[in-house]
């Protein structure tokens, strides 16, 4: 019978139990401790042997997970900088100046995506509100391409502007965008184009001087340089 | 009646009427407003009205639409709109609701839009 073979059968198995509930819980120290030598002695063996093992696995796992967080860290550092620059080169890329009284220049350079003719419609808003300029020139000469999306929110900026009661210029739109505009079969006729900047520029200056009544214009010009 | 509570003042100057909407609009006092302005552009023989609405953080299409269809009318009263002081993000909202108001005059500021209209009726004498 089992019960001649093995001592204190009950102490020990409740002993087995505190250690395994033990090693549940996290404390990896404890082994069963017995000194005698019968039946269960394999079993408390065995146990020993895979809490050893266990202790071994966890330790591999735990120094693995701190290696992968560090590289997180370090990946995520690393995204938050590309952001950052992107951040940086959409507000580099729209500056919006006044270049004379009630004119503001908007020049683009470079490949509009959506996400940057936003910022810059933003921006030129913006602008118009706070100085209080009444026509807006938005140079494309140094744009390549445009697509659908891009037209759509020229017009869109454009429109805007007149809401606020600003007239916004398109200037330099070169060959390949106009032929562009065309074969998507988007309608600029209601925005007002210049050839270049210069000719833009003309159109406001005059425009504002017929604005301002009697004020001319090229005079602040005039008393800031010698003759 | 309740919607007398608050009525938007309409003030007259010379030839204009001068609306300034310093609540937040809601469909049915934007629709008092504009019987209020029809009113008073027929009663005063106004031949413009400025709204300044640059205290209005938010438009939406229903405004928006009454806005526009307010200065439909007043044209052919024969009296010309022009709105004053949109913010950015109206003007914004506005376009991408496609709520682009052809017809509809607007201006920077009160200042201008007084000078615009102030042109136009020189023009026309």
């Amino acid at each position: 019978m089992n019960s001649t073979t093995i001592t204190n059968a009950k102490e020990r198995i409740e002993h087995i139990e505190d250690i395994l509930s033990s090693v549940a819980a996290g404390d990896l120290d404890l082994r069963i401790e017995s000194e005698f030598e019968d039946d269960l002695t394999g079993v408390e063996q065995a146990i020993n042997l895979l809490i050893d093992d266990l202790t071994h696995e966890l330790k591999k796992s735990l120094k693995l997970k701190q290696e992968m967080e560090e590289k997180l860290m370090k990946i995520q550092e690393q995204q938050k900088t590309i952001l950052q620059q992107q951040e940086d080169l959409m507000e580099l890329s729209s500056p919006v100046s006044k270049v004379w009284e009630n004119i503001l220049i908007l020049p683009v350079i470079g490949t509009l995506d959506s996400q940057r003719t936003q910022i810059m419609m933003e921006n030129l808003l913006q602008k118009i509100v706070t100085t209080g300029c009444t026509t807006a020139i938005l140079d494309i000469t140094g744009v390549p391409t445009v697509d659908t999306q891009v037209a759509n929110h020229l017009l869109k900026t454009v429109t805007a502007a007149r809401l606020l009661g600003a007239e916004c210029i398109v200037s330099g739109i070169s060959p390949a965008i106009a032929q562009t505009i065309v074969h998507l079969g988007i309608n600029l006729s209601n925005i007002l184009t210049k050839a270049t900047l210069q000719d833009a520029m003309i159109y406001a200056l005059r425009k504002n001087e017929q604005l301002i009544n009697g004020k001319v214009v090229l005079n602040q010009i005039d008393t800031d340089e010698p003759k | 009646m309740i919607t007398n509570e608050r009525r938007i003042p309409i003030i007259k100057i010379r030839d204009f009427l001068i609306v300034s909407i310093q609540v937040d609009m809601h469909d049915r006092l934007a629709l008092q407003l504009q019987t209020q302005i029809l009113e008073e552009i027929a009663r005063t023989h106004a031949r413009g009205v400025l709204i300044d609405i640059s205290t209005l953080e938010m438009v939406d299409s229903f405004i928006g639409r009454v806005l526009s269809g307010m200065a439909s009318m007043a044209a052919i009263m024969d009296a010309a709109v022009v709105i004053v002081g949109m913010q950015p993000a109206v003007a914004i909202t506005l376009v991408e609701l496609g709520l682009e108001m052809p017809g509809v005059e607007t201006a920077l500021n009160m200042e201008l839009g007084m000078e615009m209209l102030e042109k136009r009726l020189e023009s026309e004498r």
